[in-house]
């Protein structure tokens, strides 16, 4: 079972980010901004999580007009059952108050972790 | 309107600041590895995303910061800040003599530690384990700080001084100068030659530390700790170079000096013999027995050379630092030579002397490797004589003395090819019904 001890907090609210809508590609600026963490913080989250075969990111296929083509973020099946068992794993004593707050609500709407698939 | 204007200026600053950092950010992700260059890539598509002035400086900001800590882009990055600081430190003004030299000797030296990278990765392939990464970054640091303090002591010995009994002092050890004048360097013989010897450690440093060299972590880390020590000692014994005619040693007088000097002798030899015969027989544990010596001897030879290059490269650098801080800091200068009521000339000669001895680490930096490969070596054909086998020493089948073994088997009616997997399984299970 995955245990709150393997991911560090931050990595939990990416988690927590990515599972709202598993399915869907959601980009960069829209995860930072769900998880309020700082780019500096949330891409080197996403290169682990990649190189674990947790996340898989593709670039976007039709850009804006005038816009750079985006790269896109999802679970991948592996990374939805780790991040289920992750979230819904006890939290932590010392720091699990706060961190299981940041990880329901990490952008301060109360996003739960979906039921396993 | 005032307020106006400075929001447009600060929005221009930003936007300056934003392109500044934008330019940044791309050149630096050249840096990063080609498996990592998408994720750079994306930070910089998506800062389209945010919101233009300080949310998008700070996302960029954020971008760089990744590209940064990525292992080797920080590295690079850690060497080009360290390497540009020694330079500046080490880089002589106009109005010095053999100026010119010295820039070369400089530029030289930075290229050396940049470029001999490249080839090493390109020949013997990049380090594979912490151990040698952080040998490869203690040398470099090493070689970067040795920069500013030779610097420094050529510079003092250049200067002549305008007169007085500092001249006198000058004269007597240094042979006669024109007062006043101040000259840089060793000149062309003696610059080429420091460049050979910083050239030889590096590229011995990055083969031994690279991946198919196949050194083991515990044999880097057996020889770098015993070469720690070694240095140590020397360091305690010589701390202002190597020199027994005058009394510049700070803090060991007399008979406190003898069981430094012996242990010193005694580790010079014994400390690359013990690293060797550990790092061998740690290493020779896992491998099959008719390479256990080649293997003892790689690891030994590695551990004896590292052991004594550490210790070499530690006293010569601590030694050169120490004396181009007794030149510059009055701090140092009471410390060393704390209780002892000294004048201005004799500070100046003890001065004069230590930077004068200081070139003789060079020669500890031919002589250790030498006496470390030697003696990192030499166990191996002792721990290699055969004693007696468990099979009555033998040596093998038909070998003299000792019980007879068991017979030889039979050669398979096969002749000797493997049974397939449906073969065995079959058989195996024909046996058993």
């Amino acid at each position: 079972m995955k245990s709150r001890r393997e991911f560090s907090p931050q990595t939990l609210s990416v988690l927590a980010a990515l599972c709202e809508q598993p399915s869907r590609w959601q980009h960069g600026y829209a995860l930072a901004a769900a998880t309020s963490l700082k780019s500096g913080t949330l891409y080197p989250i996403l290169i682990r999580l990649a190189d674990r075969g947790l996340v898989e990111a593709c670039w976007q296929e039709e850009p804006q007009p005038g816009r750079p083509r985006r790269h896109l973020y999802r679970l991948t099946a592996d990374g939805l059952a780790s991040a289920t068992e992750a979230l819904n794993a006890p939290a932590r004593r010392q720091p699990a108050g706060r961190a299981a707050r940041d990880m329901r609500q990490p952008n301060g709407r109360g996003v739960a972790a979906p039921a396993a698939q | 309107m005032s307020w106006l204007s400075r929001a447009a200026a600060r929005l221009c600053w930003l936007g300056r600041g934003t392109a500044r950092l934008c330019w940044l950010g791309r050149a630096a992700a050249r840096l990063v590895p080609a498996e990592r260059r998408e994720w750079a890539e994306a930070v910089w598509a998506e800062a389209h995303q945010v919101p233009p002035g300080w949310p998008r400086l700070a996302w960029r900001a954020g971008g760089v910061w990744m590209i940064a800590t990525q292992r080797r882009t920080g590295t690079l990055l850690l060497f080009a800040a360290a390497a540009g600081v020694a330079a500046w430190s080490a880089w002589p003004g106009p109005s010095i003599g053999g100026a010119a030299v010295e820039r070369a000797d400089v530029i030289a030296t930075v290229l050396l530690l940049a470029g001999l990278p490249v080839m090493a990765r390109q020949f013997f392939g990049s380090p594979d384990n912490r151990m040698a990464r952080w040998l490869r970054a203690g040398c470099y640091a090493a070689l970067l700080a040795f920069m500013p303090a030779k610097a420094v002591l050529e510079l003092f010995i250049g200067a002549v001084p305008r007169g007085g009994h500092d001249l006198h002092t000058f004269d007597l050890f240094e042979g006669h100068g024109v007062p006043g004048t101040v000259s840089g360097g060793l000149g062309v013989p003696g610059e080429v030659m420091i460049l050979l010897l910083t050239s030889c450690y590096v590229a011995a440093g990055l083969a031994l530390t690279a991946r198919r060299a196949q050194v083991a972590p515990a044999t880097l880390a057996v020889g770098a700790g015993a070469g720690l020590a070694l240095g140590a000692v020397m360091y305690a014994v010589a701390p202002l170079g190597f020199n027994v005619k005058f009394p510049n040693r700070p803090w060991l007088h007399g008979s406190a000096m003898v069981p430094f000097e012996v242990l010193a002798w005694v580790l010079l030899f014994c400390a690359p013999l013990a690293a060797g015969l550990v790092a061998g027989l740690r290493s020779s544990r896992s491998v099959p027995l008719e390479r256990v010596s080649v293997t003892r001897a790689r690891q030994g030879a590695a551990a004896g050379l590292v052991c004594s290059g550490v210790g070499a490269l530690f006293v010569t650098v601590a030694g050169t630092g120490t004396t181009a801080l007794l030149v510059k800091s009055a701090w140092v200068r009471g410390l060393l030579y704390h209780g002892q009521h000294l004048t201005a000339s004799a500070i100046y000669g003890r001065e004069l002397f230590a930077s004068q001895d200081v070139p003789i680490y060079a020669l500890t930096c031919v002589i250790f490797p030498i006496i470390g490969l030697v003696m990192g070596v030499c166990w191996v054909g002792y721990t290699n004589v055969p004693g007696p086998q468990p099979d009555g020493g033998r040596g093998g089948p038909g070998g003299p003395g000792g019980p007879p073994g068991p017979e030889p088997t039979p050669d398979p009616p096969d002749g000797g090819r493997d049974l397939e997997v449906p073969e065995l399984v079959g058989a195996g299970v024909g046996h058993l019904t």
